[in-house]
């Protein structure tokens, strides 16, 4: 074998370069397949956690904090314990409980603060904390707690980030933030510099000044959170609904005093995460509660949030900004300053102008405080606050400047401070092609969109119908990937020769298991129905985030490394004979006399490259498992192959650059009427223009699309957690008052798919799970401007339109 | 299975119907009240006698005690539409539905509809109407009550038929086309 074919067999994807190894041709990567979860989704017969059920199970419920800010003075749980069918109560000072525990399950011990497994005291009004009950059904778990007795000491809050940071703001968690509410932002400084800003000002010819903020969303993860947990004996088994249930596995050994191999998960379908749920602090406390009760009880315990426990968490984009930007008057941004106010978590909020733009000189200053509302963590992302920055200059510049926003993208589109024309020798380095991608990505976009017939200066489209018309762009990089590794094996059956993809389940529904499965069929050259994906519900090899995101770019690889070597493994079977002291134990290859490499795959046939005619099937070559009779014939050895991939993440501390540049970028349209009289917003047309380097699966890729787009303008349009301002408490913790968009609320959606081949992914892919509907927003944010002329904040709610168009006063 | 046994002779039955028949036949009285809380639905085709509590809705009797788990909770409170049934032909919210309210009921559940092979399931799976796959049985009974109504709908017909289902994937631009090809090939047609 040269070292180049061993080469691509073992291929060590490389995270910082094209793909050097790509397939001549494909039969089922690219191509519209049926794909292998349909029918189980359509037809009712996919289990996911919350269908679990087991006899003798028991209910649990955790009591919900009814305050912003309280402490637990005195309880009293006796009549609680009392009532029929109450089988066990664990009250926050139970001595089983540690002071402190790791109960995120999504990072581990390295991200997220430690809290108490029951938390004396709620930082936020619905908060799971307190007191958990277990009985014989969620009706009786949820009367025991009403018959809880405790003594609160209800306490200031606070619910705007800018006033928690005042002085003599009371304060937000005294417990564990006595010094007061300033947090820093996830994974950043407090200010970060990029270039030098000065020098940027000074060189332009033109600034200007604006503010925006975004209240705060939700994920409504269709299947809210849940789990059931039953101990074997010594050993527990627990169903979860999960993103990473191989880390959430870790944590319950941990706190269980357990090895993780004596831990056994199922974690089937999932109904939506989203990350949500599965990402914030505090998500597996429900399940610790469940393995602390399931024990002392002898029986199983399911829990599940009802959909208003389920509004405990929110998006990291709820922030207030204030921005000054520097440009010239050919539309070149010279310099920025942006100053955010977040809550709790928050992400930086201009990362993507290193990544994305000629933009270089740049200061971002972020302020966060933990005010009394819900935990913000990544849903759907965590770069939305990037987008709402990034899409926000631009568009106002844009505005600034009188100019077409898809003209000033292009002027400013870069990569780390380089113009676009000025890095081609990068692509070529990286073994890419020299594509311009936005610009393809805009083309496309705006001749679906009719966008140059359209497009007109803000505030002058009015239509016949007294209705205001606009139109709006946004525009990213595709962040096709972070940091992580991924292992998936492959195995052939014994009878019949079809592939079984091994990994870990978390699917969330970006159809990421047909997607391995199109990538084994090419690479071991099988037909793409004789391979399927077998997932290892035990934990055992635990694909990147499994299935969701935009981690296809690292489970691609592993999965491409495994049937690789698996492919190889088959042709050496095919021809090398096994002589052993036992006749019946060895094996006359079907091939004798030609070498691996006289041999191809396709079809599920293995045959002599010269002599085609020459073929037998998969299933003649591995034979049954079990021959009666005929030892003689011998059987092959087990055909099992595993690949796997660690992947450098493209984020670094203190934001890009990182290790390697972006050159893919996707362009999304949206078009509005607004209403005048009633400050309705009807989105009538969104058009998606990505690039994803390599579609695996189109179908899957569109699925994103269309479902980025309605999600994304569902989260600007209507969606907002409203706190009451005078008791902090949720006002629309449910989904008649807190709106997502149904089959009305969007118009036709195009879904244009540009490949580029300029991905780090295999075959030049990138992720696409989670931008459509992080950077659509924004694009919406710029439609209804370019319809009434004015800046809405978002949610652009009916009120705040009227408000922005002077028909309705602002409360004082 | 549940037993009736015969209050005159502690004879058991295997159905209330059958309990009362006997109690006629044989002992000459007047047919027992019906037992608190019985009672009798088909669904799927099949006979169910259930004895349920008042507050006991339709999803928790599907659902939890018949193991039919393709009817799905999303919202918990009849605004997303992952729970419906098609009870005596129309479409209905299961958890809004009290079970006691369903004797003498005819429910179809999206469990009836893959096992009758309508051509919904196939569309569905070809034109990708799905993604978690949480709210789509809940999709696809609705499609097929207005299927069941109307077998030639337009597209503003579908959209608004299914417009009271919630998918938070957003996967709402696949369903028209395939609920369409569906009915396409309900008239015998070639898509």
């Amino acid at each position: 074998m040269k070292k180049d074919d061993r080469g691509k067999i073992i291929a060590p994807e490389h995270t910082v370069r094209a793909d050097k190894y790509p397939l001549d041709d494909y039969t089922a990567v690219g191509r519209r397949v049926r794909r292998k979860d349909g029918y189980e989704k359509a037809s009712g017969y996919a289990v996911y956690t919350s269908d679990i059920q087991i006899p003798g199970m028991l209910y649990q419920r955790i009591l919900a904090c009814p305050y912003p800010n309280a402490v637990i003075r005195t309880i009293d749980t006796t009549g609680a314990e009392a009532l029929p069918g109450v089988r066990a109560v664990l009250r926050w000072d139970d001595p089983e409980l540690p002071p402190k525990a790791d109960m995120s399950g999504h990072f581990g011990q390295a991200g997220q603060p430690h809290e108490p497994v029951l938390d004396r005291c709620g930082y936020w009004q619905g908060m799971p904390m307190g007191v958990a009950v277990a009985a014989d059904t969620e009706e009786i778990a949820g009367e025991a707690l009403k018959l809880v007795g405790i003594e609160w000491e209800a306490r200031a809050f606070n619910l705007d980030p800018v006033e928690a940071l005042k002085p003599g703001a009371p304060l937000t968690n005294p417990e564990s933030y006595p010094e007061g509410n300033f947090i820093l932002p996830f994974m950043h400084e407090k200010k970060v510099t990029h270039g030098d800003p000065d020098k940027g000002f000074r060189e332009a010819e033109q600034t200007i000044e604006f503010g925006m903020r975004r209240d705060q969303d939700t994920w409504v993860g269709p299947e809210r959170p849940c789990g059931v947990f039953r101990w074997n004996g010594e050993y527990p088994e627990v169903w979860l609904k999960h993103q990473r249930p191989h880390l959430a596995k870790r944590q319950l050994a941990q706190f269980f005093k357990l090895g993780v191999s004596q831990v056994t998960v199922h974690c089937p379908y999932q109904g939506g995460s989203f990350g949500g749920w599965s990402q914030m602090a505090l998500n597996m406390q429900p399940n610790i509660i469940a393995g602390i009760l399931s024990k002392r009880t002898g029986r199983p315990v399911k829990w599940q949030f009802s959909r208003r426990e389920d509004f405990c968490g929110a998006g990291m984009d709820n922030a207030r900004y204030r921005v000054n930007v520097g440009f010239k008057h050919n539309g070149e941004i010279t310099a920025l300053h942006a100053t955010s106010w977040f809550t709790r978590e928050g992400l930086s909020h201009t990362d993507h102008f290193v990544e994305n733009s000629k933009v270089i000189n740049i200061i971002q200053e972020s302020n966060g405080a933990i005010c009394n509302i819900f935990t913000g963590w990544a849903i759907r992302c965590e770069q939305n606050m990037n987008c709402y920055c990034f899409s926000a200059v631009m568009n106002h510049v844009a505005e600034a400047l009188k100019m077409d926003p898809t003209e000033l993208a292009l002027i400013n589109d870069g990569c780390e401070g380089h113009a676009m024309a000025d890095i081609a020798e990068w692509k070529r380095k990286r073994g890419f092609k020299n594509r311009d991608s936005l610009r393809e990505c805009i083309e496309a976009g705006k001749k679906a969109m009719d966008w140059d017939a359209k497009w007109h200066l803000p505030g002058t489209g009015k239509l016949p119908s007294g209705r205001m018309h606009g139109l709006g762009m946004s525009w990213a990089h595709e962040w096709g990937d972070s940091g992580g590794s991924a292992a998936i094996g492959i195995r052939i059956e014994r009878d019949d020769g079809t592939a079984r993809v091994l990994g870990l389940r978390c699917d969330n529904g970006v159809c990421a298991e047909t997607a391995y499965c199109q990538i084994a069929a090419d690479e071991l050259g099988f037909r793409y129905e004789d391979v399927q994906y077998r997932p290892f519900e035990e934990a055992g090899f635990t694909p990147m985030t499994p299935d969701s995101s935009t981690n296809l770019v690292v489970n691609g690889w592993a999965i491409r490394n495994a049937a690789r070597q698996l492919r190889q493994k088959v042709l050496e079977v095919a021809t090398s004979p096994r002589i052993t002291e036992r006749p019946e134990m060895g094996y006359v290859p079907p091939f004798e006399g030609y070498k691996p490499e006289d041999l191809d795959i396709k079809e599920s046939k293995v045959f002599v490259r010269k002599d085609p005619s020459k073929s037998i099937t998969m299933a003649e070559l591995v034979r049954p498992s079990f021959f009666m009779g005929k030892m003689d014939v011998g059987s092959t050895e087990p055909l099992f192959a595993w690949g796997w991939q660690n992947q450098q993440g493209a984020y670094d501390i203190n934001g890009p650059p990182g290790p390697r540049p972006i050159f893919v970028r996707q362009a999304h349209f949206v078009e509005v009427e607004v209403d005048p009289e009633t400050g309705g917003i009807e989105v009538t047309r969104v058009t998606n223009a990505n690039d994803v380097g390599k579609a695996v699966n189109p179908d899957a890729v569109e699925g994103q699309q269309y479902g980025g787009s309605v999600m994304g303008v569902s989260r600007v349009r209507t969606e907002e957690v409203v706190y009451c301002p005078a008791t902090g408490v949720v006002l629309n913790g449910n989904l008649i008052d807190y709106k997502i968009n149904t089959m009305l609320d969007c118009g036709p959606i195009d879904t244009i798919i540009v490949e580029t081949g300029m991905g780090y992914g295999p075959y030049g892919s990138v992720g696409i799970g989670e931008d459509v509907a992080s950077v659509v927003p924004f694009a919406f944010y710029a439609a209804v401007h370019n319809a009434i002329g004015t800046w809405v904040d978002l949610p652009a709610t009916p009120d705040k339109v009227l408000k922005a168009l002077g028909k309705v006063q602002e409360e004082r | 299975m549940p037993s009736y046994p015969c209050p005159y002779c502690a004879a058991p039955f295997g159905s209330f119907e059958a309990l009362k028949a006997h109690v006629v036949a044989e002992h000459g009285a007047e047919p027992l009240p019906k037992p608190h809380g019985l009672i009798a639905l088909i669904v799927n085709g099949e006979r169910h006698e259930q004895t349920v509590e008042p507050n006991t809705t339709l999803y928790t009797l599907i659902h939890d005690r018949m193991g039919l788990t393709g009817v799905k909770m999303f919202c918990d409170r009849g605004a997303c539409g992952s729970c419906t049934v098609i009870m005596d032909g129309r479409p209905v919210l299961s958890c809004m539905t009290l079970a006691i309210e369903c004797d003498g009921k005819t429910i179809e559940t999206i469990e009836g509809v893959a096992a009758a092979k309508h051509p919904l399931i196939e569309t569905y799976v070809k034109h990708h109407c799905m993604q978690c796959g949480y709210c789509t049985p809940g999709f696809v009974v609705t499609a097929k009550a207005l299927l069941d109504r109307n077998p030639d709908p337009t597209e503003e017909e579908i959209r608004e038929a299914l417009s009271g289902n919630l998918c938070r994937c957003g996967t709402y631009p696949q369903h028209p086309r395939a609920v369409s090809e569906a009915a396409t090939l309900l008239k015998g047609r070639t898509p």
